[in-house]
């Protein structure tokens, strides 16, 4: 989520992962939003298709001088359908998510269940990474991010991308490609 | 001749300056600013103000310093109150006799 009042846009893209949110900072901490996530088995034998609604609370924040910190959650509620099932399933995705950022330095992890009447995907993520260099407010700082992600009942595969990860005042886009040598693409807009 | 010329020197140095202008800006410490496109809230909310007239964004120093328009005044807890629902702390706050491009000026000259 962004700021309070904002509108913020989202998406992973690769092709057994595609997901794509927009939500809205009622306060400095909550936000609602609508989200659709298109997942695929590494052997392609199946697939999901999510459309939910979210909410998001940013339970609580460090700021110190040269950090932040931040742990989130989130919780969605929407309809699944697959080509392994008929109609459609009502799914709930808790998750949480916590972060620390330097100038130089991120790390976080992420969990978020996956879950309808005989499906549980569970899904984690870590990452970590390096920015190269200190940058002024308007110039764009290039960083290093390696993450590794993991999701039960889908994907056996546990997915590593390395990505290079720009920041600007004005977007945040993430591009990089996995050990399956599959594309990834993210990015976040801020309206 | 000289003497002329040297006292509409000072009268142009001293009102591109500010000092003559009476210009003021509100300089904020700023904790937890560490990248430019969480800050840009920061940003987005004090141009938003009408008492705005220019804002300068530093990551480095973690500092983020608004002017002012000739003759307005903005309270302290207005900045204070944009920055923190921006999502950052403000443990400094100052009202200071300078312009943004002083204030950059300074700071720049710093590192």
């Amino acid at each position: 989520m962004g700021f309070k009042d904002s509108w913020m846009a989202m998406g992973d893209f690769g092709p057994n992962w595609r997901e794509g949110w927009v939500n809205y900072a009622l306060t400095a901490r909550d936000a609602v939003g609508v989200g659709a996530i298109y997942m695929r088995a590494d052997d392609k034998s199946k697939r999901r298709e999510l459309a939910e609604v979210t909410y998001t609370r940013l339970l609580q924040r460090w700021n110190t001088r040269d950090s932040q910190a931040n742990a989130w959650f989130v919780m969605g509620l929407g309809g699944v359908q697959g080509n392994d099932f008929g109609g459609t399933k009502t799914m709930f995705a808790p998750g949480l998510q916590f972060d620390y950022e330097t100038t130089r330095v991120y790390v976080s992890a992420a969990g978020r269940l996956y879950r309808a009447n005989g499906i549980k995907h569970d899904y984690g993520a870590l990452r970590a990474g390096f920015s190269f260099y200190e940058v002024d407010y308007e110039q764009t700082q290039p960083w290093l991010i390696v993450e590794v992600r993991r999701m039960r009942d889908l994907s056996d595969k546990t997915e590593i991308t390395p990505m290079l990860r720009l920041i600007n005042k004005g977007y945040f886009v993430e591009a990089g490609v996995n050990n399956s040598r599959q594309w990834r693409f993210n990015f976040m807009y801020i309206f | 001749m000289n003497r002329l010329f040297v006292t509409v020197s000072m009268v142009l140095s001293l009102a591109s300056s500010g000092a003559w202008a009476n210009v003021q800006s509100i300089k904020a410490e700023v904790n937890g600013m560490v990248c430019a496109f969480c800050a840009q809230g920061i940003e987005k909310k004090m141009r938003a103000l009408p008492q705005t007239r220019e804002v300068y964004v530093d990551l480095k120093n973690k500092v983020v310093a608004v002017e002012l328009k000739e003759g307005q005044q903005l309270a302290h807890d207005t900045v204070r109150t944009a920055i923190k629902d921006a999502g950052y702390d403000v443990p400094k706050i100052e009202t200071v006799p300078l312009s943004v491009r002083e204030i950059r000026a300074a700071t720049r000259g710093r590192q």
